[in-house]
């Protein structure tokens, strides 16, 4: 049973200049005392095609976490542009929140992220080279996507096996201790994403 | 219909009805369901948007759901999905609505329901799962040929782990009775497993030996007198059936036949019913019958009766897809059915087409002459074993136990406490904590350089240890649609007749279904020469029939509608009597007309004295003629208490003196009646009687007196007014020999009069009638047996004008045990009515004690014996309405003790029956609730 309870994520600042740090206010429910600190991370997917662009914009130990609910705003600096391919900032990817306990990821929530030039001008014709100072970013906050991991909540590692640990649907579900692709986790691009743009 | 787009393998209704669960896949996630059942009801209430149509998602489940189970006290939900997991739900209070971050839709969640325990064992896809009767064990089975016995008193512990099945066990059931469970498997068996050693009772394989694993699930049933199992998918020379497994030998010589493709689940209907009376034409007029639905692959739904040789109804092509689960309302009226193809269907009969149900009581009864042993009572060595949910419940368990068995231990149940938020925001508005939270939160950074923030505790959670979980919810297209698409629910009634009629070509492949023999016609062509009746659907059928039947229904009404006022007539002539009757009280003077005379009046004395009034001792002492005056004689009253005293003359010989401690009333040889206060004032000027005083009595201030002409009257006197003016009693003296023996006025001023037969009767002023409160030969009196009912305490609070007529030698089943040879269901229904009448007695006495009293003593019968519409009924209207309402006509009080005090009180003594502790926890949280108002 997860102890743990994501009970909602404000987006904040949002939509906001390419450049401005993430803000996301989390707020979630524990059942009971936590010993030890929840480990969260935002993670800002480069490029669709590989995973190796994803970028750990900030991580942040949590903590301590006594039964009850909380909130608490997790902020992050923008992605490195330098480490984004080219061809990838303009357009839609996603950024993820995951949230570890001793080192197990239980939740991951993604959110679909929509970079594009305000101005009309460039919109029409976008530099070759991105202009990150004229791109606004856009959380889909109203859409976000959750996955939940069964892990092991007590200290005791020698239980983990089997029952408790295992992906009972492998199929349709992420390993949780594997780095998901880019767009695995989100499916396929839905088409109403890009109603809200 | 609930048009969704992913398969629903599940649906079951909440025994309160109010709502129902549906189970299935979704979008890459299984998903359970809980939607409000009044929309589906009511068209009223399917267009009022302000009425909730889901309840709560649950999207916990990481695979595929394959059953959804309510336990029968209704706290909790059990579902079994492909991820192997069982997971048990309950409601958490006090948490308000919320939507479902993650999920796309805006609904909030009405209800918030929460996983309390997730129930691994199971190496495969759980396929069902079944609460025990009195929710003592769960039972789960799955893919992995095995069936789970978890002990629901102590999740997440398994009682026993049945192995035997060699294919994937796909349905289960338990016997009613709660001796046995059944399951049925791929591999060719049904299995009857015994409660008491878990061992295997049975083994049935013959009907099955043809089956192939086909359907997805096996859900079999047993009917709800525990009579017959019927299995879902069997075969019967190469076509599908439904196998009716009898209990009495494990005989399968019938089958309902019919169905094109396997039948995946059977369901009873929870009642058992019995024919609608129709004009005295059925020939075993009170021979109870069950009702059955099942479903197959062939998209189709029948619904017998085991009295019907055929099935009463016959649906084609509901679904477009296989069906699933079958689950029937509370009332036995109405059921849902789903399908892979998304969609749930409610279909509701009239009781005309159904008959009538039996109540609890009836159901009971039947249980009891089949098994001798009655359910409601009988579960009670098993009772010990039950969950006990609510904290409060425990402790009177406990009480109980202790009282008992000081060694008994008590085991509680995992989740005693509900999770209660305590906000501690100190007044702060959340809004504003958000605005500055980034900038208040604390952060820090660790040894190793690492940033650390400390949360903001918004509400702290008393858990006392449970586990409790929000729903997180994945996208999914089940939100977007469901809501929209609920509307046509409604619709079905209407399509399942109009399509039978519409498509003439369902007849074209006639359907003999039938309770047949093994040797059942194996040629199809003999199967399909229809005679004339059979060439209708049977669905047609069964509409004219029903016509047929309303239409002679209405006929016998207007008979009886005539024969009643025929014989109404003479009865109100007859009761008009004594009002044409009038009595001659105007013509009473002094005659000395004995027939006149009905009451027997004192004999005049020269003195005498009474004591009256017990508090503060005072004497009343009369002494007629002192002195003569002028020619008339006077008399003399003297009262005296503790040293004061005063007296007074009166110009004629008194005939009756007495009196209450605040006033003293004399009755006079000249028909005068004379009041006092208790300082000798008079307080009003004398009352002229039509006939001699018989009897006065004071009490407070009332006075009563029973004239000689049997009449009563009495007056408040402090008030001046009749409470009672000069009412005949006639109506309790008529036809008797018998006169009146006693009589007596009660402290709230009800006149209480027993006659020299035995019976004793109050005139209840708001009614205007006499009441039968007392009765010496009553044969309820002699039979009662409630003595278990009684507590030592109780023995004191019996005193009052009700005990005073009764008597106090009136001891609980004095005969009882006497007549031994009384049938236990007898004495029951006995002391039922006899502790109902006291009851009533006590309130139309105004005697609040024992009211109370008696109140206590049917609770704890009606506890005992497992009287739960009765009880329900009791606790209903002490509860009184939660909310505020103009139009309720509820008194908070009754003779001045508070409804919901007595309700506080009755409740521990609910609580000593687990049977009811749905009904205990219902009525205490709303308790609870009230209070907090």
């Amino acid at each position: 049973m997860a102890k743990v309870q994501v009970l909602n994520v404000a987006v904040l600042d949002n939509p906001s200049p390419f450049g401005n740090p993430f803000q996301f206010e989390i707020t979630f429910e524990c059942m009971e005392d936590l010993p030890e600190d929840l480990e969260w991370k935002i993670i800002y997917v480069g490029s669709a095609e590989s995973e190796e662009y994803d970028q750990v914009l900030d991580s942040v130990l949590v903590g301590p976490v006594p039964a009850g609910r909380h909130m608490f705003v997790f902020q992050a600096d923008a992605p490195n542009t330098g480490l984004i391919p080219e061809s990838d900032a303009v357009g839609v990817t996603v950024v993820l929140i995951t949230c570890t306990y001793r080192g197990q990821e239980f939740i991951r929530i993604g959110y679909y992220v929509n970079n594009e030039y305000t101005d009309p001008e460039l919109r029409e014709n976008p530099p070759v080279k991105p202009n990150y100072t004229q791109l606004q970013r856009n959380i889909l906050a109203s859409n976000p996507r959750v996955t939940r991991f069964h892990i092991n909540w007590e200290a005791t590692m020698d239980k983990m096996e089997d029952s408790e640990n295992v992906d009972p649907a492998p199929n349709t579900m992420l390993p949780p201790t594997s780095m998901p692709s880019k767009a695995q986790p989100l499916g396929l691009m839905p088409d109403n994403s890009m109603d809200c743009l | 219909t609930f048009d969704v787009c992913k398969p629903i393998f599940s649906v079951d209704i909440h025994p309160d009805g109010t709502k129902f669960a549906t189970g299935g896949q979704g979008e890459d996630s299984g998903k359970v369901v809980i939607w409000n059942m009044a929309p589906v009801l009511r068209e009223e209430d399917e267009k009022n948007e302000n009425i909730p149509k889901l309840l709560c998602q649950m999207d916990n489940h990481l695979a595929c759901v394959n059953c959804v189970r309510w336990s029968n006290n209704g706290l909790y939900l059990a579902s079994g999905g492909d991820d192997k997991l069982v997971m048990v739900w309950k409601r958490a209070a006090f948490i308000g609505p919320s939507t479902v971050f993650g999920s796309s839709s805006k609904l909030a969640n009405v209800e918030q329901w929460r996983c309390v325990m997730i129930l691994r064992n199971h190496t495969g896809d759980v396929m069902d799962v079944a609460w025990s009767p009195h929710d003592v064990w769960l039972a789960s089975c799955s893919v992995d040929n095995t069936i789970a016995i978890w002990n629901a008193r102590k999740f997440p512990e398994i009682v026993m782990t049945l192995k035997g099945h060699t294919g994937l066990v796909k349905g289960l059931t338990w016997d009613p009775v709660g001796k046995y469970i059944a399951s049925q498997a791929d591999d060719h068996s049904l299995k009857v497993w015994r409660t008491m050693d878990w061992q295997l009772e049975t083994n049935i394989t013959k009907p099955f030996s043809e089956c192939g694993g086909t359907t997805h699930v096996l859900r079999l049933s047993w009917s709800p007198d525990g009579q017959y199992l019927v299995s879902a998918h069997a075969m019967n020379n190469s076509g599908p059936t439904a196998q009716i497994i009898e209990r009495d030998g494990w005989k399968t010589n019938m089958d309902f036949v019919g169905h094109r493709k396997a039948v995946t689940v059977v369901k009873f209907n929870p009642k058992i019913f019995k024919k609608k009376q129709k004009n005295g034409s059925t020939p075993k007029p009170s021979c109870p019958y069950c009702c059955c639905a099942v479903g197959s692959k062939d998209r189709s739904l029948s619904v017998w009766l085991t009295s019907l040789k055929r099935p009463l109804v016959v649906i084609h092509d509901l679904f477009d897809k296989s069906i699933m689960d079958i689950t029937w309302t509370l009332n036995g009226l109405g059921l849902l059915v789903c399908s892979m193809d998304g969609t749930v269907a409610f279909l509701d009969f009239s009781q005309d087409e159904l008959g009538d149900p039996l109540n609890e009581e009836e159901k009971n009864a039947i249980h009891q002459n089949i098994y001798g042993k009655s359910l409601a009572i009988t579960m009670g060595s098993q009772l010990s074993s039950t969950i006990i949910e609510n904290p409060e419940m425990l402790k009177y368990q406990q009480e109980r136990q202790g009282n008992q068995n000081p060694n008994g231990a008590q085991a509680s149940g995992p989740e005693n406490q509900t999770p209660k938020l305590t906000n501690v925001l100190n007044g702060e508005s959340l809004e504003d904590i958000r605005k500055n939270l980034l900038k208040k939160q604390v952060e820090t950074r660790t040894a190793d350089g690492r940033r650390r923030i400390t949360p903001l505790c918004i509400a702290q959670l008393d858990t006392g240890g449970t586990a409790a979980v929000n729903s997180i919810g994945m996208k999914s297209n089940l939100l977007l649609t469901s809501a929209s698409k609920i509307e046509p629910m409604k619709a079905l009634d209407s399509r399942f007749t109009e399509r039978s009629k519409a498509t003439p070509g369902v007849t074209s492949v006639p359907l003999t279904i039938g309770i047949t023999p093994l040797d059942r016609v194996k040629d199809s062509s003999s199967v399909k020469e229809p005679k004339g009746k059979d060439e209708t659907s049977s669905d047609s059928e069964d509409k004219i029939v029903v016509k047929s039947m309303t239409k002679r229904k209405g006929e016998m009404e207007g008979a009886e509608v005539v024969e009643k006022r025929k014989k109404g007539r003479p009865r109100k002539d007859a009761k008009m009597m004594p009002i044409s009757q009038p009595f001659p009280q105007v013509t009473f003077l002094l005659s000395k007309d004995a027939s006149l005379l009905k009451l027997p009046t004192p004999s005049i004395q020269k003195s005498f004295s009474t004591q009256v009034s017990t508090d503060g001792v005072t004497y009343l002492e009369v002494e007629n003629e002192v002195s003569v005056v002028s020619g008339s004689r006077l008399s003399q009253l003297k009262w005296s208490r503790e040293g004061r005293e005063w007296d007074t003359l009166l110009p004629s010989r008194i005939i009756i003196a007495t009196g209450s401690s605040d006033v003293v009333a004399v009755a006079c040889e000249d028909r005068t009646l004379s009041v006092f206060t208790a300082c000798g004032r008079r307080l009003i000027p004398s009352i002229m009687l039509p006939a001699p005083m018989s009897a006065l009595h004071c009490s407070g201030h009332f006075v009563m007196a029973l004239t000689a002409s049997a009449t009563l009257s009495v007056w408040d006197v402090q008030k001046q007014t009749a409470l009672v003016k000069n009412e005949s009693l006639n109506p309790i003296l008529s036809g008797t020999e018998a006169t009146v023996s006693q009589s007596f006025l009660t402290r709230q001023g009800v006149a209480v009069v027993s006659l020299s037969n035995g019976k004793t009767y109050c005139f209840n002023s708001s009614l205007e009638t006499w009441n039968l409160i007392a009765d010496k030969q009553d044969s309820l009196v002699q039979c009662t047996d409630f003595r278990s009912c009684v507590s030592s305490q109780d023995a004191l609070g019996s005193m009052g004008p009700l005990a005073l007529t009764q008597g106090r030698n009136l001891s609980a089943g004095r005969l009882a045990s006497r007549l031994s040879s009384t049938p236990h269901h007898l004495q029951q229904g006995m002391t039922l009515a006899f502790l109902e009448k006291q009851l009533a007695s006590a309130l139309i006495l105004l005697s609040a004690s024992e009211y109370r009293h008696w109140l206590l003593i049917y609770a704890r019968f009606l506890v005992n014996e497992g009287y739960e519409l009765r009880l329900r009924e009791l606790c209903q209207d002490l509860l009184g309405p939660v909310h505020k309402s103009s139009s309720s006509s509820w008194e908070t009080t009754v003779l001045g003790l508070r409804k919901r005090d007595l309700l506080t009180e009755v409740l521990p003594v609910i609580g000593q029956n687990l049977r009811f502790q749905r009904l205990f926890t219902e009525y205490q949280d709303q308790l609870e609730l009230l209070r907090l108002k």
